[in-house]
């Protein structure tokens, strides 16, 4: 993918959509041209208010996905180890995870009321399920071979697990993170704008509604497509880069 | 001997029925005790009893089915446009490298951002109700789809397609032979994803633009009259509609045809 393919690319959009918003077939009050788009991202970085949504955002984001690896890594490596506990929790995690976690907002919002609290506990929901799942697969595929070789040569239950199962887990783990990110994005959007509190990326596209200021929804959406990509790119492609691609156990494609 | 064999057998059945019920037992037992000395009041956070109760009382009176189904048809006509575009959109971007010039920068950024981002913009242009939901599920469900079957028609092995070349085969039966079935794999990962995604999309859009039934709207229109109970069995509907989307559409559509032809192995 060469830089000029990508320019062409996005410029040729560009122009579909300014030919497409000037043509009337809609009120342009609600087809923003390119040039107010702009205008509007340009006016947030200005006043400052971007980078308090994005702040306010990244906050329930990175609070919810700590959380979810706390709770998600032990529940997964005590599946990955030991029968009963994955007899118990596997039905668990196979009926909860098909319910979309913007579902319980409503009722989140109950138990928590709106702001912070709601929208974190809905980060949490998204993303804790994905993180077991790939955790507890990851335990499961550590090879045999690498568990009883360490233990011939005299590893006791606690080296074998930091030296060889956490390791050997890690690129699912990371994997699962990965994951739980894309699913935790979805649900910080959704609950920021069902759960409105007063900042968040998700709740200033909710609040433009209200004014009809297309603009500033159109930016925010490019904003929030723009860091996804970005976070996904830069922190997950490092972090496998640094950890597992570094050791070995997967070739990563630096982009 | 065949008495002990079945009372053996009978006896099997019923430790294994145990265990499966075990964990479901265990998490209503802690929800009914939490419900019953925790913190939230009663109304906030219903017990068990009450819960099946009331998922009991509107499914024979026909509410919860009403709901779902609506949901489902909704998901149904999504999917299938969200399908037919990205794999349409996949195949090209696969087959000629205009297109994947074209098209692949903005595919890669679409695809990060929520559907549901788009909600509010869908309900400006196209008003309330069931288009702006339909269209949104189909928006979302595009990009995942339209990325694996790129990638599907991209990793066709090279060796095949000469092979078939040099015995003769013409353009459309290189591809209705060689490169379809060999992208399919990769096709059907896209729809799942898509299906799952379009799933998740669907519940919440149906809360923010105020569609007549649906399971979504059902819980967020319980929540103005703290019908607690209410909303948790729709949330029980929506897992059990989830889990048989997941077991009965999925896990079948592989095993009946990649597995099947013996690419995949499960």
């Amino acid at each position: 993918m060469s830089p000029l393919g990508i320019l062409l690319s996005f410029g040729l959009s560009a122009v579909a959509w300014e030919i497409f918003a000037r043509s009337g077939m809609l009120p342009a009050a609600i087809t923003p041209s390119v040039f107010a788009i702009g205008a509007a991202v340009g006016r947030m970085v200005l006043n400052g208010t971007l980078f308090v949504h994005i702040g306010y955002t990244m906050f329930r984001i990175v609070v919810g996905l700590a959380l979810a690896l706390a709770v998600g890594v032990p529940i997964g490596m005590l599946m990955g180890r030991f029968r009963p506990a994955e007899r118990f929790t596997l039905p668990l995690v196979s009926v909860l995870s098909p319910i979309p976690s913007l579902a319980w907002v409503p009722l989140f919002i109950l138990w928590f009321g709106l702001g912070n609290a709601a929208s974190i506990a809905l980060v949490f929901y998204a993303a804790t399920f994905p993180v077991i799942l790939n955790t507890w697969t990851g335990v499961k595929s550590v090879n045999r071979i690498w568990v009883r070789s360490a233990e011939s040569m005299g590893a006791g239950d606690r080296a074998v697990f930091r030296r060889v199962v956490l390791p050997g887990s890690l690129a699912f783990i990371i994997a699962g993170l990965r994951q739980a990110f894309a699913r935790a994005w979805i649900a910080v959007v959704g609950g920021e704008m069902i759960a409105a509190t007063s900042w968040g990326l998700g709740w200033v596209i909710f609040d433009s509604k209200e004014y009809l200021n297309t603009d500033v929804m159109l930016g925010s959406l490019l904003v929030i497509g723009a860091l996804g990509l970005l976070i996904e790119r830069l922190v997950f492609q490092m972090l496998e880069h640094r950890t597992v691609g570094r050791w070995g156990m997967v070739k990563t494609v630096r982009t | 001997m065949y008495r002990l064999g079945a009372a053996a057998a009978l006896r099997h059945a019923a430790v294994s029925l145990a265990g499966a019920a075990a964990p479901f037992i265990t998490v209503a037992v802690l929800w009914q005790a939490f419900a019953m000395y925790g913190p939230f009041p009663p109304r906030l956070f219903p017990g068990v009893d009450k819960i099946v109760a009331t998922f009991v009382r509107l499914t024979f009176n026909g509410i919860l089915p009403t709901h779902a189904l609506a949901t489902l048809a909704r998901l149904g006509i999504a999917f299938a446009i969200g399908a037919v575009v990205g794999v349409l959109i996949g195949m090209l971007m696969g087959r000629s490298r205009w297109a994947e010039q074209l098209l692949l920068p903005v595919v890669s950024v679409g695809n990060p951002i929520p559907g549901l981002a788009y909600a509010p913009l869908f309900v400006i242009w196209f008003g309330l109700g069931n288009l702006p939901a339909v269209l949104l599920v189909a928006f979302a469900a595009t990009f995942p789809i339209a990325v694996n079957t790129w990638s599907g028609v991209r990793a066709v092995k090279e060796i095949w397609i000469r092979a078939a070349e040099s015995m003769g085969a013409q353009e459309r039966q290189l591809f209705r032979s060689v490169v379809l079935p060999a992208a399919l794999p990769y096709v059907l990962t896209g729809l799942r994803l898509g299906l799952a995604r379009a799933w998740r999309v669907l519940v919440a859009v149906e809360m923010l633009t105020a569609v007549g039934f649906g399971l979504g709207w059902l819980i967020f229109g319980a929540r103005e009259f703290l019908n607690t109970d209410v909303m948790l069995a729709g949330l029980a509907m929506i897992g059990i509609v989830g889990l048989t989307l997941e077991k009965l559409v999925f896990e079948r559509l592989e095993r009946y045809t990649v597995v099947r032809w013996g690419m995949m192995t499960r």
